[in-house]
C-alpha cells in the first residue's frame, strides 16, 4: 500500500515540478535535482521487503538443512554423505561468487546469499564431524565454523552474516564458559567481537538510519551484557563493578549525539544501560551481598591479577572517558543521574568493604535515580519520564517489602505513600497540560 | 574494476578456506583410519543431544586412570600423551601418559586431563573420542542396547578407535564382536 502511495506520489510530484518549471519558478536544472533526490531516496525503500523475505527464506532453508543433516542418515554410504555435506556449502559460494560478480548493488541477493551460505558451511562441518564421530564439543563446533564465516560480512558486505556471526560467537561463548560441564575460558569472544567491531562502524557510516543498524544498536551490547559474566573466577564480587560500569558505558553511548535523538526503541544502549543499572542496584539494595562482601578476605595479589580486575579497570575507564568527554561542554546541572552512578557505585563498594552503610547508599541512589527522573519527567512534561521514575522508587519498595527487619507499619505506610504519589503527579501533570491547552 | 577483481579474489579463498576446513577434517580422518593402528577400547557405564550435528551415544571408557609422579603439576584440560600397549584379550591399556608428544615409535593419543588427584597421584583421562553419531531414530535404541551390554557383565563393550600421529577416529562401537548399528537394526527388523 505504501509502495502504491509513493509511486502516486512521484506521479504527481513530476506533474508539479513540471508545472514549476514551465511557470519559470523554478529551472530544468533544480527540477532534474529535486526528481534525483527523491529517486536517491526511495531506492532503498522500495525492495525492504524483499529483503527481509529473501533473509528470512534463505535461513529457513539453511536451517532445514542442517536439520535434515542431522538426522544421520544410516542409508547412505559415507561417499553419498560426504558428496551432500558439500552440495549445499558450494551452492552457497556460487550463489554469493554470482553475487559478487553481478548482483553486487542489490541488497536481496547478498543478503539472502550470504544468510544461505552461512547455514551452508556450519551444515557441511557438522555432517563431516558426524561422518567421522569428529571429537570436540558443541562450543569447538561454534567456535570452527564462526571463524570460516567471520570474513562473509565485510566481503558481501553483509549484515545479516555481522549479526548471525554476534550470534554465533555469544552461543559460543555463553555454551563453553556457562552451560558446559567444565566449563573452559572463551577469551575468544572478545577478540572475535573486536573484529566485527569495523563492519558496525561501516554500517554506521554508510546508513545510521538502517535497519541493520538498528538491530546491531541492541544485539552488540546484549551479547556483551550476557558474555561478560564468562570472566567471573574467585573475585565474583568484583563483577558487580564491571557491570555497573558497563551499563553506566552503554548508557553514555546511548546518550552520546549519535544516539541521542533517536527514538527509544532504536537506542538499545540507553535502555539496556538504564535499565540494567536499575535493576542491579536493586539486587544490591538487599544486605545479602554487603554482608558477604565484609566476610570475604581478598588477596591483593590475586586480586591484582584477576580478570574480574581487568575488566572493571578497562570498563570503568571507558566509561569515565566518555562522561568527561561529553559533559566537558555542558554545565552541571543537566546532568542525568544514571550517568554519574558507576562511580558513585565504586566509592559505595569500597565502604561497602568495611561497614554496612552501603546498603543505605544503595537505597538512597536508587531512590534519588527515581526522584530525579520524575523531576525531569515534570520538567519536560514527559508523562513516560515521569511514570519510569514512580516505577523506579515502587521497585524499590517492593524491594523493602521483602525485608523482615522493617516493620509492617513502616512498610505498609511506604506503600501507601507511593501510591499516592502515582496518583498526585499524573493527576497534577495532566491537569497543566489541559490548562497549557 | 580493480577493486572489483580484488574482492573476487579474497573471496575465492575465503570460499576455499570454508572448502579446506571440512576437506582437511575428512582427509585427517582417513588417513588416520587408512593408516592408523587399530585399538580396542574398552567402554565403562549414557541419548544426549547435539542441536546442530543430531543424535550421538556418549562414551565412557574404563581405562581412563593412571599412576603419575607427584613432583608435576597436572592441570585440568592440558594436553597429554596416552601411550598405548594392548593386554592379553587384545584391549587397548595405557602404557603411560606424557606431557610432551612421544619421541620414539610407540603408539600414542592425543588427551586432556580430566582430573588429578594429589593424594593416590592418579590422573584421570578425558579422551577425545567421546561422541559415535548414530540416526536418529537408532540413537535412542543404540544408547540402549549399550547401556544393557554395559550392566551385563558377560558382554563386552568396546570401540574400534584408529590412531595415528596422536590423532584418533572413531571406527565403531561393537559389543561382543558386532557393531552396534547392526545390533539394532536386526533389534528393529525382528519387532516388525
Amino acid at each position: 500500500m505504501k509502495g502504491v502511495n509513493n509511486k502516486f506520489a512521484t506521479m504527481s510530484l513530476s506533474k508539479d515540478i513540471q508545472e514549476l518549471v514551465e511557470s519559470d519558478i523554478i529551472s530544468q536544472d533544480t527540477a532534474d535535482k529535486i526528481q534525483m533526490y527523491y529517486q536517491s531516496k526511495k531506492g532503498p525503500s522500495q525492495n525492504r521487503l524483499f529483503v527481509v523475505f529473501g533473509i528470512l527464506g534463505a535461513i529457513l532453508v539453511g536451517l532445514g538443512i542442517f536439520l535434515i543433516l542431522a538426522h544421520n542418515w544410516d542409508n547412505f554410504s559415507k561417499f553419498t554423505k560426504t558428496i551432500l555435506a558439500f552440495v549445499p556449502l558450494i551452492t552457497g559460494q556460487i550463489l554469493c561468487g554470482f553475487t559478487l560478480m553481478k548482483k553486487r548493488d542489490n541488497i536481496t541477493w547478498r543478503e539472502s546469499g550470504t544468510a544461505f551460505l552461512f547455514f551452508a558451511v556450519g551444515a557441511s562441518i557438522s555432517l563431516i564431524s558426524q561422518i567421522y564421530n569428529i571429537p570436540g564439543d558443541l562450543s569447538s563446533f561454534l567456535l570452527t565454523w564462526m571463524l570460516v564465516c567471520f570474513p562473509l560480512s565485510y566481503l558481501m558486505k553483509s549484515s545479516i552474516a555481522s549479526l548471525l556471526f554476534i550470534t554465533g560467537i555469544t552461543y559460543y561463548a555463553v555454551e563453553a564458559s556457562y552451560w558446559s560441564h567444565p566449563t573452559s575460558d572463551s577469551y575468544n569472544y572478545w577478540i572475535l567481537l573486536l573484529l566485527t567491531l569495523p563492519y558496525y562502524y561501516l554500517l554506521y557510516k554508510k546508513n545510521p538510519e538502517a535497519n541493520f543498524m538498528i538491530i546491531h544498536n541492541w544485539l552488540i551490547p546484549l551479547s556483551v551484557i550476557i558474555t561478560l559474566g564468562i570472566l567471573a573466577q574467585n573475585a565474583k564480587e568484583l563483577m558487580y563493578i564491571a557491570y555497573i560500569s558497563l551499563f553506566g558505558f552503554f548508557y553514555l553511548i546511548g546518550n552520546s549525539t549519535v544516539f541521542k535523538e533517536k527514538k527509544l526503541i532504536n537506542n538499545g544502549y540507553r535502555v539496556l544501560g538504564s535499565i540494567g543499572t536499575i535493576s542491579l542496584l536493586l539486587a544490591l539494595s538487599f544486605d545479602w551481598f554487603w554482608n558477604k562482601l565484609r566476610k570475604q578476605d581478598f588477596q591483593f595479589n590475586e586480586i591484582i591479577r584477576s580478570p574480574e580486575l581487568i575488566a572493571v579497570v578497562i570498563l570503568s575507564l571507558l566509561a569515565f572517558g566518555l562522561l568527561y568527554m561529553q559533559r566537558r561542554k555542558k554545565p552541571f546541572v543537566d546532568i542525568d543521574p544514571i550517568e554519574l552512578i558507576f562511580i558513585l557505585f565504586i566509592i559505595t563498594f569500597i565502604i561497602g568493604l568495611y561497614s554496612p552503610l552501603s546498603i543505605v547508599l544503595v537505597n538512597l541512589l536508587v531512590f534519588l535515580i527515581g526522584l530525579m527522573t520524575i523531576l525531569k519527567g515534570a520538567k519536560l512534561d514527559h508523562l513516560g519520564v515521569l511514570n519510569f521514575g514512580l516505577i523506579i522508587i515502587t521497585a524499590l519498595v517492593v524491594c523493602r517489602f521483602f525485608d523482615t527487619d522493617l516493620s509492617f507499619v513502616t512498610r505498609g505506610i511506604l506503600f501507601v505513600s507511593v501510591g499516592i504519589g502515582f496518583f498526585v503527579t499524573n493527576f497534577w501533570m495532566l491537569k497543566k497540560r489541559k490548562a497549557n491547552e | 574494476m580493480n577493486n572489483k577483481k580484488l574482492l573476487l579474489i579474497v573471496f575465492i579463498l575465503v570460499a576455499l578456506w570454508q572448502l579446506y576446513i571440512p576437506a582437511k577434517m575428512i582427509y585427517d580422518s582417513e588417513k588416520t583410519l587408512f593408516a592408523g593402528k587399530e585399538y580396542k577400547f574398552k567402554t565403562a557405564p549414557i541419548d544426549p543431544n547435539d542441536p546442530f550435528r543430531g543424535k550421538y551415544i556418549a562414551l565412557r571408557y574404563e581405562d581412563n586412570l593412571t599412576q603419575v609422579q607427584n613432583d608435576e603439576n597436572w592441570t585440568r584440560n592440558e594436553t597429554i600423551y596416552i601411550i598405548l600397549s594392548t593386554d592379553k584379550d587384545g584391549y587397548a591399556r595405557i602404557h603411560s601418559v606424557s606431557k610432551s608428544k612421544p619421541e620414539d615409535n610407540s603408539d600414542f593419543v592425543k588427551a586432556k586431563v580430566s582430573y588429578h588427584s594429589n593424594d593416590n597421584k592418579n590422573v584421570n583421562i578425558d579422551y577425545p573420542f567421546n561422541r559415535f553419531y548414530m540416526e536418529e531414530s537408532k540413537a535412542p535404541a543404540a544408547e540402549k542396547v549399550y547401556s544393557e551390554s554395559l550392566a551385563d557383565t558377560t558382554k563386552v563393550a568396546y570401540a574400534l578407535i584408529y590412531i595415528k600421529d596422536g590423532e584418533a577416529v572413531i571406527k565403531d562401537v561393537l559389543i561382543d564382536g558386532v557393531s552396534i548399528k547392526e545390533m539394532v537394526k536386526s533389534q528393529q527388523k525382528n519387532r516388525k
